[in-house]
């Protein structure tokens, strides 16, 4: 136990930022403004690299009430999302360095773009689930603008659509800690749970009531049935770049919430062979059936990408439900995973959409052609994401199975693992025939009339970047998987 | 201080408010530094009160018996003193700016001052019998003031209140007699002065006074079904709506339900019984019923009496846990919503002043237009809505822990419905918001071109109120370890 206030840089280095672009009217040029955020940006991610390497691990701001500390610990956990987060959200600045030039506002978009930065982080560093709360609710009000920043009337509606839902995800998580604090000896995040059986006394049932608000509350933001429709509303209105972070990051923010309310509240021996674990495992499957069913049927480009989101973090989302540690560290490698495929796949998205303006399906025929960097790392993001080896996703899905297979939840041991594959399946069927029609238009498109519109490299880089990191996953799990064994417990 | 010191108090803003009204001040400036300067003055009077409590009672009439109007502060005294002594001289500042161009203003600030002093009188009322007669006045006293526009609207808004609240007084007397009848003193004690000797096999009967008097004190806290004046009486200028009727008025209806509930029948009597239960049913319907009406409502002002409403029985939710608990997370919900709902009120009427819109949809991008003032009422709608780190949080959290700890099933459907009502108050505060900052469209750049953020007078207040939304969020332990104090009987 080290108490350090090294752990706040990262916290407040990017809210400062972000604070002084919104708010200071002498930043108006563009280069001044694009110095102030690269800047944050790149302080930011430095400071989570020091307090990753570093040795500090605890610190209390302040309290609340007497009982409400707002506090900090950085565990396994905590740093595995950090890690993510601060990598990710950086690259997703330096794409939009470049993307939101076709944007109004930037001033308005790069200066909530950093406050998030510091709010995501904070979750991950979060010590109790007060403060996680309190940065969870930040994290909603403070990327609805994000959301809705092209204002137009759809782009409105569906940032208030996703405040809400959020909300109401969050106050159903409220609900649960005001039962949790009645009956526990602490709120911080221990592993195996704080429930204190005294004072339970008898009220298991209506216990495991408020886990399965807390679980359906996070897993609003995770895109689980039945909340899950606010996000393929909001991730295509929102500018390129930030519907990848939403899509990679916002979401998992949902995912470490389940991670605490299960291993670390409740504990998973408390939820172990209850009908909770039942009704959520099914929830789960149902979900990764139900996003890819509608992704394959989804003609939007950038709609597609939502549906698969909402089904791939019901991956994650069952590995953890099955509570087995060889599942959760599958679902921990999908976290990864699935962060640098689906931000990829975005940035993707948006480059198209920037370059030439297209965003259906059926008009990207022969965009290999045009821009053949970016279409090869789509393509391998795409390979990724099925879980073809060696790529990070046969990796992820691998010990999603195995663990699935291992645990003795009944049915669904083996159910699980089926909808897996048909949910594989059916990924291969919504990704690789836009790949094969990007690179194989057919006979009617003249190969010499296609121009090169590749992306500038500020675009491509980050692109570039993150595609290696997913198919290097696969190759380098040997070395990532003892770090999340013990993450696992 | 002397126990005059109390009737001191209660009775200058009401001498003030008459001077003010007979003196020929030569400039509007000199009447506003007279007015400004009385109510500082009496706040101050009424801190230090607070401060160097007079142990001794102060009677002001005795009738026959043990029946007297008579003054004593103690803990729930100091708390909605303290409260009407802070609001008040900001309030005044800001009424200055808001009724510049209004005409009958000596009028107004008349009963605007006599309102300071009858809301003091309530504060620090020793027995049922003194609090009904401030309780009687202030109905009296600020009917003037809603009617003050003299519009058909308002005379009609100020019939309604007139009425519903002599209605409501008038079952609040039922309560008195049978407290003066089967109590050993009228006298406030918490835990309750009832005489069970002399209620004998009477239980129900007098269960069934307590919820009449509930619901007759509760008409001006505005519980269902007795709450449709509160929103007519919105056509009153704005620091009335703001002051009267998001704090004082029906923060005094509350109050007189603290008193009614732990002071008077006391818990003891009422907890697990069937009054209870109708009591608790009441005010969990009307949070749901006011925040569903809010969504509803497209007038701004309109839309925040509705929200009252439903805050108003967070703080009856509180009270009717009938638990120590309770009554501390009622204590803090009274003090914190009366400073979110009136600085979001001001920032509502700041509009209004500003560019004499009165509907949500008319809000178009304002927020670009009146940073200050969008600025101030975002916060206060995150307060609202419970965002931790401001004070709306650390209230419903200890409404909830209350709640909670109570072990009663109808008190956890309680948690529910401020979760509920949590998330259409988001709907109803962030709807704002977001026409505000962020307009549907191309902005019209010739629009709105003169409309800009009001002067120092209105946003003064503004930067207190949201300096006090912050402060006590961040860092509530002395206030709720006062409230705790109090509920234990220990002030």
């Amino acid at each position: 136990m080290n108490e350090s206030v090294i752990l706040m840089f990262p916290i407040v280095l990017p809210v400062l930022f972000g604070g002084a672009i919104l708010c200071v009217p002498r930043i108006r040029s563009r280069s001044a403004l694009l110095c102030a955020a690269g800047a944050g940006l790149i302080l930011t991610a430095l400071s989570v690299l020091a307090v990753l390497l570093g040795n500090a691990d605890t610190y209390t701001l302040f309290y609340l009430t007497k009982s409400l500390p707002v506090y900090f610990r950085l565990d396994g956990i905590g740093r595995l999302f950090a890690a993510v987060m601060a990598l990710v959200w950086l690259l997703g600045g330096v794409y939009s360095f470049s993307y939101m030039k076709h944007e109004k506002e930037e001033k308005r978009y790069f200066g909530f773009y950093l406050i998030v930065y510091g709010i995501i982080l904070a979750l991950a560093f979060s010590g109790n689930i007060i403060t996680f709360y309190l940065f969870y609710e930040l994290m909603t009000l403070f990327s609805v603008p994000l959301v809705l920043h092209k204002g137009t009337r759809e782009a409105v509606m569906a940032g208030l659509k996703y405040l809400l839902y959020s909300l109401c995800g969050a106050y159903l998580v409220l609900f649960g800690i005001y039962f949790l604090f009645r009956f526990s000896n602490t709120l911080s995040f221990t592993w195996g749970g704080v429930l204190n059986q005294e004072l339970i006394g008898g009220r298991e049932p209506f216990l495991l009531f408020t886990a399965f608000l807390m679980i359906l509350g996070f897993g609003v933001k995770a895109g689980m049935f039945p909340l899950h429709s606010w996000l393929a509303t909001a991730h295509p209105e929102a500018p390129g770049p930030a519907s990848a972070v939403l899509s990679g990051i916002i979401v998992k923010c949902g995912v470490l919430g389940v991670i605490r309310t299960v291993y670390y509240l409740f504990g998973a021996e408390f939820l172990r062979g209850s009908w909770v674990q039942t009704v959520w495992i099914a929830l789960t499957l149902f979900t990764v059936f139900m996003g890819s069913m509608l992704a394959y049927r989804e003609k939007l480009l950038k709609k597609r990408l939502a549906y698969s989101t909402v089904s791939q973090i019901s991956y994650i989302l069952f590995g953890l439900s099955v509570l087995d540690g060889t599942a959760m560290t599958g679902a921990l490698l999908h976290v990864i995973c699935h962060a640098f495929v689906k931000c990829a796949l975005f940035l993707c998205a948006g480059a198209i959409i920037c370059k030439t303006g297209r965003t259906r399906v059926d008009e990207l025929k022969g965009i290999g052609k045009e821009m053949p960097v970016m279409m090869w790392c789509f393509t391998l993001c795409s390979l990724a994401l099925i879980g073809i080896p060696p790529t990070g996703g046969f990796v992820s899905k691998w010990y999603l199975a195995v663990g699935a297979l291992k645990s003795a939840v009944p049915v669904f041991s083996w159910l699980g693992p089926v909808v897996l594959l048909v949910s594989a399946l059916l990924t291969a069927g919504y990704l690789l025939p836009i790949v094969s029609d990007a690179f194989f238009p057919g006979a009617e498109y003249e190969s010499g009339s296609f121009e090169k519109k590749e992306a500038d490299p500020y675009m491509l880089l980050p692109i570039v970047i993150l595609t290696a990191l997913a198919v290097a996953m696969g190759v380098l799990s040997a070395q990532i998987v003892p770090f999340l064994q013990t993450a696992a417990g | 201080m002397q126990p005059v010191m109390m009737f001191v108090a209660v009775l200058l803003p009401v001498l003030a408010g008459v001077l003010a009204m007979l003196i020929p001040f030569s400039k509007r400036k000199y009447l506003e530094i007279f007015l400004e300067g009385m109510s500082l003055l009496d706040s101050v009077l009424v801190y230090s009160l607070l401060t160097h409590r007079p142990t001794e009672a102060f009677a002001i009439v005795r009738f026959t018996g043990d029946l007297t109007l008579s003054f004593r502060i103690d803990g729930m005294g100091m708390v909605f003193g303290a409260l009407a002594a802070a609001l008040w001289p900001l309030a005044m500042l800001y009424a200055f700016e808001y009724m510049r161009k209004e005409k009958h203003q000596k009028l107004f600030f008349l009963f605007y001052m006599a309102t300071y002093g009858v809301t003091l009188g309530i504060a620090f009322a020793e027995d049922l019998v003194t609090m009904y007669f401030f309780y009687e006045l202030l109905t009296l006293v600020t009917v003037p003031l809603v009617m003050h526009t003299l519009t058909r609207e308002a005379i009609l808004a100020s019939r309604k209140y007139l009425y519903y609240s002599l209605g409501g007084a008038a079952f609040g007397f039922l309560g008195m007699i049978f407290i003066i009848v089967y109590g050993i003193s009228p006298d406030f004690v918490l835990g309750g002065s009832l005489d069970l000797a002399a209620v004998g096999n009477r239980t129900d009967l007098l269960l069934l006074i307590y919820v009449l008097a509930f619901f007759g004190f509760g008409v001006k806290a505005a519980v269902c079904p007795f709450n449709s004046w509160l929103p007519d009486a919105g056509v009153a200028p704005t620091p009335v709506t703001a002051l009267l009727h998001a704090v004082a008025v029906v923060k005094a209806g509350a109050f007189a339900i603290i008193r009614l509930t732990y002071y008077c029948f006391g818990t003891e009597f009422l907890r697990g019984t069937w009054a209870q239960t109708v009591v608790m049913t009441v005010t969990i319907v009307t949070i749901v019923y006011g925040c569903s009406r809010a969504v509803k409502e497209t007038h701004i002002k309109r839309r925040l009496a509705y929200s009252t409403i439903s805050n108003l029985s967070y703080i009856l939710f509180g009270v009717t846990i009938m638990t120590p608990a309770g009554l501390v997370g009622a204590l803090s919900h009274m003090i914190f919503h009366a400073v979110m709902k009136i600085c979001s009120f001001f920032c509502a009427g700041a509009v209004i002043h500003q560019s004499g819109r009165n509907y949500v949809y008319e809000l178009d991008g304002l927020g670009r237009r009146m940073p200050k003032v969008f600025g101030i009422f975002t916060v206060s709608a995150m307060a609202l809505t419970g965002v931790p780190g401001l004070c709306g949080f650390i209230s419903k959290w200890n409404l909830a822990k209350a709640a909670v700890e109570s072990d009663n099933p109808l008190a956890f459907a309680g948690v529910g419905a401020l979760l509920v009502s949590a998330l259409l108050t988001a709907i109803y505060m962030f709807t704002i918001v977001l026409r505000a900052f962020f307009p549907v469209g191309e902005p019209d750049p010739e629009a709105a071109q003169d409309i800009c953020d009001p002067n120092w007078y209105m946003l003064l207040p503004l930067f207190l109120f949201v300096l006090a939304i912050v402060g006590f969020g961040l860092y509530s332990a002395p206030i709720v370890e006062f409230f705790t104090k109090i509920s234990q009987g220990l002030f």
